[in-house]
């Protein structure tokens, strides 16, 4: 199922994600006690061997936190953090970075952040969802990606990813965010919007 | 490089098949060690059933394998010599039970086509928590799985295997 999707649909997708995120980065913002900004986000649609090497370098080290999301559409949040932006983040917070306490407070900022996220398509869309409990893991940037696509889009043969980054102002330090929706998910998300 | 559902295979000596950072996929090697023929696959899915026909149905183990054995006996492998190394299938999240089933359904799943069509698994780095990438590297008919943070190491080398399978 090679499915299209049309520039006003794209346009639709990628307006969800900025408002979603947008929350996300408030939520962000009171955590760290900094502003957060956000990037333009983008909807990308794309045939899923290019869908790694479109989010970063294979073998990457990174730290992604994983949220489910249940209920009227299916779909994965997944954060994405570079240890040194972890180990950043992880400063803003007084906590070690590279231990159990470091992991659980970037588990708790993918937790808040993802949350706020889910919620806020919640109430854009009327859609009933729910995220499930996080998870996190420290691999190669491909194999948490490729995980995360295997569940989700691995039914068609497109994935589509809204993308968007939020940057701590005043320091090098950025979290991406991908929203990973199964292909019934995307079509049911366009349906609540009227597309 | 062999993707998510793309599968390759080589006799040139100059060439090195790798799938990088495997997580719940599954890197299927076969070589035919004599001849030097070798095929990678890149197995994202257990079994094709149920799911919609018309797309790539490469990334299923029940497609997948036979093509891959298809086209390294149409280089010149030898089908009665074919030799499997399997590496990837890992639980990279502990909590989404979802991603948890797939690598191992995967694993299982690949294992059974091997096993229908006669070929032995002499190698596997599979299950765990990691990331692998693996190599096949045609010059010297060799196999090397480098895991995240981790260094490269041999699983495979003209001699045999060097770790179970």
């Amino acid at each position: 199922m090679s499915t299209q999707y049309s520039d006003l649909q794209l346009d639709a997708l990628r307006e969800l994600a900025n408002i979603g995120s947008g929350t996300a980065s408030t939520a962000l913002s009171s955590m760290l006690g900094r502003s957060v900004d956000i990037s333009v986000p983008n909807a990308i649609v794309l045939p899923m061997p290019e869908a790694v090497g479109t989010i970063g370098n294979a073998e990457d080290d990174v730290t992604g936190i994983v949220l489910g999301v249940l209920g009227d559409m299916e779909a994965t949040v997944l954060l994405l953090v570079s240890p040194r932006h972890a180990a950043l983040m992880c400063g803003m917070l007084g906590v070690p970075a590279d231990s159990e306490l470091g992991e659980s407070a970037l588990l708790e900022i993918g937790n808040i952040v993802g949350t706020s996220y889910i919620n806020a398509l919640a109430g854009m869309t009327g859609m009933s969802i729910e995220p499930t409990p996080p998870s996190i893991a420290t691999d190669m940037l491909a194999a948490i990606v490729e995980s995360v696509l295997a569940t989700r889009a691995a039914a068609g043969d497109v994935a589509l990813l809204l993308d968007s980054d939020l940057v701590v102002e005043g320091e090098d330090c950025s979290v991406s965010f991908l929203l990973v929706p199964d292909q019934g998910g995307v079509e049911q998300l366009l349906a609540r919007l009227g597309l | 490089m062999v993707r998510m559902g793309e599968l390759a295979a080589s006799a040139g000596s100059a060439d090195v098949l790798v799938a990088l950072g495997l997580g719940s996929c599954i890197g299927l090697a076969l070589v035919d060690r004599r001849t030097g023929v070798a095929g990678l696959a890149h197995v994202v899915l257990p079994a094709s059933e149920g799911h919609s026909a018309g797309q790539n149905r490469m990334k299923f183990a029940d497609f997948a394998v036979p093509e891959l054995i298809h086209r390294v006996v149409r280089l010149g492998g030898r089908k009665q010599k074919l030799e499997a190394v399997l590496v990837g299938g890992a639980s990279m999240f502990a909590v989404s039970s979802g991603t948890l089933e797939v690598g191992q359904r995967n694993e299982a799943a690949v294992r059974e086509q091997l096993e229908a069509q006669r070929i032995p698994v002499i190698a596997a780095e599979t299950g765990g928590n990691r990331g692998r990438t693996i190599r096949v590297h045609l010059d010297d008919m060799r196999i090397s799985v480098r895991e995240a943070g981790g260094k490269e190491a041999n699983v495979m080398t003209p001699q045999g295997a060097l770790v179970g399978a």
